[in-house]
């Protein structure tokens, strides 16, 4: 399989101190991609650049076989290339219907005058968003809070709307950030069959966590430590990698 | 519930006629306050729009509202143009510069961006004196011919309230429709979380900038409808305070709400004259009603207005539906 | 065109405003310290301030340096007033940045509207130490009340900075602003912390305003200029940064006197408030590099 995603020698350095340095990664298609790494190892950094919200100053992405490095965030995400945040971002003030529509924005194109006078194809953008919000809700089980203001769910119900959003689009890579933060061992399962799921209709992910069990789900996982990869393999190898645990223990 | 579709209708229906009526028996003086109201509205929408969807405090539309008129004057007057001309004239130059220092200042983040604005208010003011050979100066412009419509003279308070209340309506419908397009969920996906909206492709820098160009305009074209309204325009009528009065408009209303401004215009234009007989004490009190506004009723009247109405109609319906449904207000961007 | 004298003097012109506006920076500074609130009412103190002391002068024939100390305590008054009437509710109910902005742009705005109100558009007349008298340097003249202004400027800054970096109130002071939680289970009581900010950025604007008046005049409008005026020397200082307010200050006073002897004195604002714009623009951060909100 190709792979959708690759990093060649990303670095960057914050105030003098190095927080990645020389990271090599590949994501393959259709693929849970992981990857692991005690707090500070940079995966945020890493995660930013990938997303687009950091240039790195070192370092290539080429995504689809193309280089991204530079793109924008909005760039990114019309190209396919989407992500969700630590603490999940709804719109908080909008119902889960309106997250979910506001999703459409890139598979509608009526333009700012055409809303303004209700021309028909703001109206036909409208239904189209709107089906197609119904479609997800229905997926990813959201109906019943259909209606409910995104901000007054609990935690673990918003990161499902969150990552329900990021599919709308139909995104070719979806990179999901400590997805499982704040979510209860039940949370967590469902989870982790959503994105399997996910897959299923042919979605790449990259899965940046640091709870080792959600790893379970991920064809590869790579273990970042200091800015550097410092495993790469099947769960259960990266697991039992006696440099992992010493990364994660102490020892 | 059938009923509430019915009500809505019946409701309209008896604005309509109020507002046709109105005119009709109420004095020269009150109609003119009507004018003035829609007047405002028209440019406090704009800030509305900015503060409710964006969330970007605005102090800047008296520049753009004092564009239009002097650009409209100017036109007529110092080169006899047709009013419409002059008119499209003050839109268009209040909408490249708007555009021009959108792209800078809307990177800003809240208060620099407000200060930001506020400092334009005052470069708006300075030059609008400054420049007396556009503007006249403090000795004004005047002679501003009034609007006319095929021979129809807009030359009484009763005739041009005909004219703008329609034309506020349609301004009305026209910033409903874009809130309930796709336009309108990326602007609160952008209110609400600016990066996650990033991330669904939305351009956030690029779309405020539109919607500043937007209320810009929208300034414009009320001071030039004030203009031709009034016929004479100095310096006095677009300074900070009127940027303020503008922003009030906006709080006041709530910025969530579109109709929500009108009612602002309504108090702040009904208010002074009320108050008249106290001099100018008007502006003491609206800064004051705008602290306490933003304090206690963070929605603003119409906001706070509807938030009642929903709950209402919450409990009314609390016994009917045999499903459990919570029904917690949604994010009120319909009228 | 410009002669050596006239730039000189304006040089020297500069030199004074920017004082004023350090020293209204700097009161930014200080509630910013304090609080993490961006006082839009802060050139509003000056303005009170002057008029107190003006009343106490001209109505009850105080003597001028005492009309001067009860200007400033009437500034720290207000001060006081603000937090506890004003910012205190508005935090109470979950108050946004968006909302201290408003609330105070609309005190200042009120307070602005209420000396127009009971005082008039009339420029209010200030006498300054010293009289008329001044001091020559070269062809130029700089106002000994001019000198008194720098130097007691100078003087506020420094104390300033030992204040708030040597005295436990001061380190109390800040620390209730960078986490609020953590510094009430150390003891230090957060309303009154935050009461003290409010009062010293209310002092230091009143002492702005009683050093500027007798060189400018009190009137109604001045507050909301002097206000942006300071912000423009406090950012370009460096928020966080009061000895960074004098520096940017000083920079704005001079770009600000030169410009209106080569441009016209007509456009003083203008420029002010361009310059306004472009640092936030391009120098969110000061000149002396990082250590301020996240503004640009």
């Amino acid at each position: 399989m190709k792979p959708i995603l690759q990093l060649f020698g990303l670095a960057h350095k914050f105030r003098g101190l190095s927080v990645l340095q020389g990271v090599n990664l590949e994501v393959h298609s259709k693929e849970i991609t992981g990857l692991i790494g005690p707090n500070g190892a940079g995966k945020s950094t890493l995660f930013n650049v990938v997303s687009g919200f950091l240039l790195p100053q070192q370092g290539k992405i080429l995504y689809e076989g193309t280089d991204i490095t530079g793109w924008s965030v909005t760039q990114r995400s019309r190209a396919g290339l989407l992500r969700t945040f630590q603490t999940p971002q709804v719109f908080a003030q909008m119902t889960v219907q309106e997250n979910l529509m506001a999703a459409g924005w890139l598979s509608t194109s009526s333009g700012f005058l055409n809303d303004m006078f209700s021309l028909p194809s703001a109206r036909s953008d409208i239904l189209k968003i709107t089906e197609r919000a119904e479609e997800v809700a229905e997926r990813f089980e959201l109906d019943s809070v259909w209606n409910i203001r995104a901000g007054d769910l609990p935690a673990g119900r918003q990161r499902l709307v969150e990552l329900a959003r990021a599919t709308v689009g139909s995104p070719s890579l979806l990179c999901l950030d400590e997805p499982s933060s704040g979510l209860n061992p039940e949370e967590v399962d469902a989870l982790r069959r959503a994105l399997e799921r996910l897959t299923e209709t042919g979605i790449s992910i990259l899965l940046v966590s640091h709870d080792m069990e959600l790893m379970a789900v991920a064809s590869r996982v790579h273990v970042l430590c200091f800015g550097e990869i410092i495993a790469s393999g099947n769960f259960t190898s990266v697991k039992e990698n006696p440099r992992v645990r010493e990364a994660y223990l102490g020892v | 519930m059938a009923v509430k579709p019915l009500l809505i209708g019946f409701s309209a229906i008896t604005a309509v006629v109020v507002w046709a009526v109105i005119p009709l028996i109420a004095s020269r003086s009150s109609v003119d306050l009507l004018v003035f109201t829609a007047l405002y509205s028209i440019a406090g929408i704009g800030v509305s729009f900015l503060l409710g969807q964006c969330g970007i405090v605005s102090l800047a539309q008296s520049v753009f509202y004092g564009i239009g008129a002097y650009a409209t004057a100017y036109g007529c007057v110092h080169l006899g143009w047709p009013a419409p001309i002059s008119m499209a004239l003050g839109m268009l130059i209040s909408a490249i510069i708007a555009w021009t220092i959108a792209w800078p200042i809307l990177r800003l983040s809240g208060f620099f961006l407000a200060l930001a604005t506020l400092a334009l208010a005052i470069i708006g003011q300075t030059l609008f004196v400054e420049w007396d050979w556009i503007t006249g100066g403090t000795l004004g412009t005047g002679g501003i011919p009034k609007l006319d419509f095929f021979g129809w003279v807009l030359s009484t308070p009763q005739r041009f309230y005909y004219v703008i209340w329609p034309v506020l309506g349609v301004i009305l419908w026209m910033h409903y429709s874009l809130l309930n397009s796709r336009h309108g969920f990326a602007m609160r996906a952008m209110r609400d979380a600016p990066d996650a909206a990033l991330t669904l492709g939305i351009p956030v820098h690029a779309l405020k900038v539109r919607v500043f160009v937007l209320s810009a305009v929208l300034g414009a074209f009320a001071g030039s409808l004030f203009a031709h309204y009034v016929t004479f325009v100095s310096v006095d009528s677009f300074g900070v305070s009127r940027g303020i009065n503008f922003l009030l408009i906006a709080v006041l209303g709530g910025a969530q709400t579109i109709i929500g401004t009108v009612f602002g215009a309504l108090f702040v234009t009904l208010l002074p004259n009320a108050l008249s007989k106290f001099g100018d004490i008007h502006a003491l009190l609206f800064a004051l009603l705008l602290v306490a506004t933003v304090i206690y009723l963070p929605l603003g009247f119409a906001g706070a207005l509807k938030q009642l109405l929903l709950k209402a109609i919450k409990s009314g319906n609390a016994s009917d539906s045999g499903q459990r449904v919570e029904h917690k207000s949604k994010s009120g961007n319909t009228l | 065109m410009a002669s050596g004298t006239l730039l000189l003097q304006s040089v020297l012109t500069g030199l004074t405003n920017g004082f004023v506006y350090a020293l209204i920076g700097l009161g930014i500074s200080v509630v910013f310290r304090g609080t993490k609130i961006i006082n839009a009412m802060q050139g509003e103190f000056a303005l009170v301030a002057g008029l107190v002391a003006y009343l106490a002068l001209r109505t009850f024939e105080v003597p001028l340096v005492l009309s001067f100390l009860l200007g400033i305590v009437a500034g720290g008054l207000v001060g006081w007033f603000m937090e506890a009437f004003f910012i205190s509710p508005a935090r109470l109910r979950g108050a946004t940045d968006d909302t201290f902005l408003l609330v105070t742009l609309g005190v200042a705005f009120a307070i602005s509207a209420a000396v127009l109100y009971f005082f008039g558009r009339d420029n209010i007349p200030m006498p300054g130490l010293g009289g008329n008298g001044s001091l020559d340097i070269f062809d130029a003249a700089i106002r000994i009340h001019s000198v008194w202004l720098i130097v007691i400027s100078i003087s506020v800054v420094t104390l300033l900075m030992l204040f708030y970096h040597r005295t436990h109130l001061g380190l109390s002071m800040m620390a209730v602003s960078i986490d609020a939680d953590g510094a009430s289970m150390t003891g230090i009581s957060v309303p009154r912390m935050r009461l003290l900010t409010f009062l010293l950025g209310g002092a230091v604007g009143g002492l702005a305003g009683v050093l500027v008046a007798p060189l400018i005049t009190v009137h109604y409008e001045m507050g909301l200029l002097l206000t942006l005026k300071g912000f423009a020397a406090a950012i370009l200082g460096g928020l966080l940064n009061p000895s960074g307010a004098v520096i940017g200050g000083v920079v704005l006073g001079l770009i600000e006197s030169i410009a209106v002897v080569t441009i016209s004195s007509g456009y003083k604002d203008v420029i002010s408030m361009t310059t306004l714009i472009i640092i936030m623009i391009l120098m969110p951060n000061g000149i002396l590099g990082r250590g301020g909100r996240r503004g640009g």
